[in-house]
């Protein structure tokens, strides 16, 4: 049996390393475009503020691929797959798969503003060869500008702001961090932030135009009228699945590649797609939505290898889960975090720097937005993966999670470590 | 393998298994100093919930396929493929928690790192379960059934 995985990020290492589990002996080859060996993606962040050295950033021991047996191919990006040879060109070479599984990932999304596109310091923050560029770019006297304060244009502020002294942040939104924080729980981090950061914040802004000397941007002029001098942008206003390769070879897609959301299996039956490319059907709300997080990535790349090599393990539950820091704060978020409807109901507790938010449909536990509260989230979490009725809950949801919310049944089979 | 069960009707909420914790992941190992002086404090990974009427020390389950291991963005958390036991890396750590936004038992502390039971790391016994004044935590590997 020949495999072939495109992309060897979260889901193309996690697919990768279930088939080898289920099949011994079949070939294992995973191509990327990128330079490196399988890396964290969301440690480029920690190496821009000096956090992790690009050593620790590394997924698995060099030595670990050859005694798998999986072959990756670095600085190989694929450039086109042929369903009816079953070969992907990448290179000057064609390979022979019998099953393949596309996990190429997300792409920046760049809206189009006036006299930004082709500027020497534009960037992007979205893998280590960007990370490298702005660490090396970056001085104390840089004026830097990122737009978006997503995950990722907040993480790329955060580490700059080690290195810079002048950090601006522009975001469409009126809030930052909008895909987790809610209107409450996003003022209370941003001014944290701002205090701890030095960061400055022009929400509910965007940039019209840039002003330009020998193709490099001095400034930003803002919609409100504002103008930013600016010596490094940060283009970081969302991604979007890179679909691509799947697109040419006429797989079906719609934003995303479209998967069964159990096997991962594409519209072409050897073919498979995991990761930020896909679109994810959320268990919590039905939802089809793009869900580029690593926990789902890897959820999702391990049921496609498993799949693939005539292993049963399926995708069990698809929801957002993330944790995230600045400065020290600590962003734990699960499930519907911005829930509209008449069946959704939602209570706030707060203390000092902590607070904690939980969303309900009706008498269960949707979602969950704690700041310093963190403490044994993954059983709230555990109880939005199983559906879990909150009339069985022996303690108050508000409580510290453990295994005492649950009767001593249930609590047993805990402690035993069976499975829940 | 050989893991660590509780058993909450011998629980008497005393928290020695958190004190002996800290100290065998201290610096002086000494459980005078651990417990009082040191800086920075060792966490304990054990963990006493309840109260005086009813108690149980919560430890790492380290589960067959762990979701912490699959759930962590950095690779720091792994599973020993010869002993079984789930272990942080802290070089490699960034502290995110992601892990302990999966982690089903409530078995990961918040610190500068993920801070989780190492199962004294090849000790033939951990110390939680060594000083356990009412053998309420057990070391065996006949599986949480047999307990």
């Amino acid at each position: 049996m020949k495999y072939i995985i495109i992309g060897a990020s979260a889901a193309g290492l996690a697919c990768a390393e279930q088939i080898r589990k289920e099949d011994a002996a079949g070939s294992i080859t995973v191509m990327t475009g990128e330079h490196y060996l399988p890396y964290s993606r969301p440690t480029i962040s920690y190496y821009l503020k000096g956090a992790l050295k690009p050593s620790d950033m590394y997924l698995r021991k060099p030595s670990y691929y050859a005694a798998n047996g999986i072959e990756i191919l670095t600085d190989t990006p694929a450039r086109e797959i042929n369903r009816e040879n079953k070969t992907v060109k990448a290179g000057r070479k064609s390979y022979a798969y019998d099953k393949l599984c596309i996990c190429t990932g997300s792409k920046p999304f760049i809206p189009p503003m006036k006299h930004v596109e082709g500027k020497a310091n534009a960037y992007t923050f979205l893998d280590f060869a960007g990370a490298k560029i702005l660490k090396q770019k970056a001085t104390p006297n840089t004026k830097a500008v990122i737009i978006g304060a997503g995950l990722i244009g907040m993480k790329a502020a955060e580490g700059l702001s080690k290195i810079c002294q002048s950090v601006d942040v522009v975001e469409l939104a009126p809030r930052i961090l909008p895909s987790i924080l809610d209107e409450a729980s996003a003022k209370k981090v941003q001014k944290y932030i701002e205090e701890k950061g030095h960061i400055h914040f022009h929400l509910g802004d965007t940039v019209k135009e840039a002003k330009s000397k020998d193709k490099r941007i001095t400034s930003l002029i803002l919609n409100s009228g504002k103008e930013l001098p600016c010596d490094m942008l940060v283009l970081a206003v969302g991604v979007r699945p890179e679909t691509q390769l799947a697109e040419q070879a006429g797989i079906e897609t719609d934003r995303g590649i479209l998967t069964d959301p159990a096997t991962m299996r594409t519209s072409d039956s050897d073919i498979y797609a995991a990761g930020d490319c896909t679109v994810s059907v959320d268990m919590l709300d039905g939802s089809k939505k793009i869900l580029a997080l690593y926990p789902n990535a890897v959820y999702q790349g391990t049921a496609a290898g498993s799949q693939m090599a005539g292993g049963n393990i399926l995708v069990s539950g698809t929801y957002a889960v993330n944790a995230i820091d600045f400065y020290g704060l600590r962003i734990c978020t699960c499930g519907l975090i911005n829930a509209q409807g008449p069946q959704y109901t939602d209570k706030t507790a707060q203390h000092g720097d902590r607070y904690k938010r939980l969303i309900f449909e009706n008498n269960r536990l949707v979602g969950f937005v704690l700041i310093n509260a963190g403490e044994n989230a993954g059983i709230y979490t555990s109880l939005i993966e199983n559906r879990t009725d909150l009339a069985e809950i022996q303690t108050d949801i508000f409580d510290t999670p453990s295994l005492f919310m649950f009767e001593k049944a249930q609590r047993q089979k805990r402690l035993k470590g069976e499975s829940v | 393998m050989k893991k660590v069960y509780a058993k909450e009707e011998l629980c008497l909420n005393c928290h020695l298994c958190e004190v002996f914790c800290k100290t065998a992941h201290s610096l002086s190992k000494d459980v005078i100093k651990a417990n009082k002086y040191e800086q920075p404090a060792p966490a304990a990974r054990v963990k006493v919930y309840g109260d005086n009427k009813l108690s149980v020390a919560v430890n790492c389950r380290h589960c067959e396929e762990p979701k912490c291991v699959k759930a962590c963005i950095t690779g720091a958390m792994t599973k020993d493929k010869k002993t079984g036991i789930v272990s942080v890396n802290e070089e490699k750590c960034i502290g995110c928690m992601t892990c302990l936004a999966v982690c089903p038992f409530g078995c990961i502390q918040t610190g500068k790192f993920a801070v989780k039971c190492d199962l004294c790391r090849g000790e033939d016994e951990p110390a939680c379960v060594k000083n356990c004044p009412n053998r309420a935590l057990v070391y065996t590997d006949l599986g949480g059934a047999e307990v």
